[in-house]
């Protein structure tokens, strides 16, 4: 009886099936991030003027519809973004320091976005000669908190969300302020 | 060869034997071992020149370390691939990968290097590894989502961070019981075990403060939170420097580093500037500090809090656990 189990063809075959059955992807949560840059043919000054109001991001993202804050610039604001194509989002002023040109916030809950405990740095730097740099940077779950995800809520589907937000945010940001 | 030549060159053989050993031992290598979440991989970094000298991929996103000179052994939890990577400390290669649960994250080792303790995330539990037979030893239950890991030094207990009941479990390993139990902060994630003093620091990612428990009477199933101290947002990891006089702890969502005169129990200064910073430990006079959003490390003087470098290492860089060690000479 075993003997024939141990047959090489057999053993082979009993391998692939293993392999078949066996899950292909087992992640647990791990915490992703994403940073984008743009370098903005303007002084600092002129950036920073555009974007920093935490109300202010309906001005300059072409995504967001409303971004109206609790309490303006001081730290614990609230803003609730409205998406225009549907969608929410609220998040909470963390941090603000508008001599670095930088502040930080955070979402509990991703809300339009597939991904939770969501925190968020956005800051301009000069870089000689008239121009400046924009970094916006994120940090993240996926929205799926367990092991194996829907490909919709996995750590890919987290990232390339959050790097769209970005890309799109800041070459936006970019065209409205060199007027192009 | 004459009888007198062989004995003569044996005797010098010995001698040179035994000079390149003491050679070997005078300039026994301090390592740190960084895991890089991003990359899969971890950043080996020479602390006597501060500069990598090797990348070493292991599972998926790499997040616990703990360091076993005595047996010139790393082990990193890989949460992504439910796996344990062993690198040996001198070839400074994989050597070794064990199963380890659901979801492995913490991760500590006994002094002796023979035991391995790990935190099973999604599991409840901590599984205990013989670093000698690979397997799982026992499995201890514990509170839900288990993270942050702290060995006694008496070798006989374990301290587990309950990350989603807010509390810490004192576990007894030979009973494989929780023997106390203390309600501490939100969310508390990582640990650090002060054995001079017989306390233990728990880092309370949600309430922002790191909670102070006398461990003098554990072993009565007893302890106290002697104090709170508030620190900056995100508390992530701790380390004692400075000869034990100064506690570092890293402010994820602030960007900086909490200074805590441990005698006091009081902030005496907060560092900026960081990205995101996690894992942190100390060595003589400095404290290094991993930076996740930036991946490097930073150098700190432990005295002053005075940075001397920052170090780049691999993607996502985490360090959650103690990543310092010395490799000795075969």
């Amino acid at each position: 009886m075993f003997h024939r189990l141990l047959q090489p063809w057999r053993l082979m075959a009993l391998a692939a099936i293993c392999a078949l059955v066996a899950p292909a992807h087992a992640h647990g949560p791990t915490r992703q991030k994403v940073a984008e840059k743009i370098t903005i043919d303007a002084p600092a000054e002129t950036v920073w003027a555009k974007i920093k109001d935490f109300s202010a991001l309906k001005d300059w993202h072409p995504v967001v519809a409303e971004s109206p804050a609790s309490a303006g610039n001081s730290e614990g604001s609230v803003r609730l973004l409205k998406l225009k194509g549907g969608g929410e989002l609220e998040e909470t002023l963390e941090s603000y320091d508008a001599a670095k040109m930088k502040y930080a916030y955070r979402a509990k809950d991703g809300g339009a976005l597939p991904v939770t405990n969501y925190s968020s740095t956005i800051f301009v730097t000069a870089s000689g000669a008239g121009q400046s740099v924009v970094e916006w940077r994120g940090a993240f779950y996926r929205a799926y908190p367990n092991n194996n995800p829907p490909p919709d809520q996995n750590d890919e589907a987290a990232v390339k969300a959050v790097t769209g937000v970005y890309q799109s945010g800041l070459q936006n940001l970019k065209k409205i302020v060199e007027g192009k | 060869m004459s009888n007198k030549a062989s004995r003569h060159l044996a005797r010098r053989v010995c001698v040179l034997g035994a000079t390149m050993f003491l050679a070997c031992v005078a300039f026994a290598e301090p390592l740190a071992f960084i895991t890089n979440q991003g990359s899969h991989d971890v950043s080996v970094i020479d602390l006597s020149t501060d500069r990598v000298v090797a990348t070493v991929p292991v599972g998926r996103s790499p997040a616990g370390v703990a360091v076993s000179s005595s047996q010139g052994r790393v082990y990193v939890t890989n949460p992504d691939s439910k796996t344990i990577s062993v690198i040996d400390m001198r070839t400074r290669q994989v050597v070794d990968t064990l199963n380890a649960g659901d979801g492995p994250l913490g991760i500590a080792a006994s002094d002796d290097g023979l035991r391995v303790y790990v935190s099973d995330w999604y599991r409840n539990r901590v599984l205990v590894y013989d670093t000698r037979t690979r397997h799982p030893l026992m499995t201890i239950a514990v509170g839900k989502a288990p993270a942050g890991l702290a060995v006694h030094d008496s070798g006989e207990l374990v301290f587990v961070a309950e990350r989603d009941d807010d509390s810490i479990a004192v576990v007894e390993v030979i009973t494989q019981r929780v023997i106390a139990r203390a309600k501490v902060g939100t969310h508390p994630f990582a640990l650090t075990f002060d054995a001079a003093r017989q306390r233990l620091y728990v880092l309370n990612v949600q309430s922002d403060d790191v909670t102070v428990l006398d461990v003098r009477d554990v072993f009565r199933g007893r302890i106290n939170v002697i104090a709170t101290v508030p620190v900056g947002k995100a508390p992530y990891g701790a380390a004692l420097a400075d000869a034990g006089r100064l506690l570092y702890v890293t402010n994820q969502h602030d960007g900086t580093v909490s200074v805590i005169d441990a005698q006091q129990l009081a902030v005496v200064r907060t560092l900026k500037g960081f990205g995101y910073p996690e894992g942190v430990a100390a060595r003589g006079d400095r404290v290094y500090v991993v930076n996740w959003m930036d991946d490097n490390v930073s150098v700190l003087e432990a005295s002053t809090g005075a940075l001397i470098r920052t170090i780049a290492t691999g993607q996502n860089s985490r360090g959650f656990g103690a990543f310092i060690g010395e490799a000795l000479p075969p």
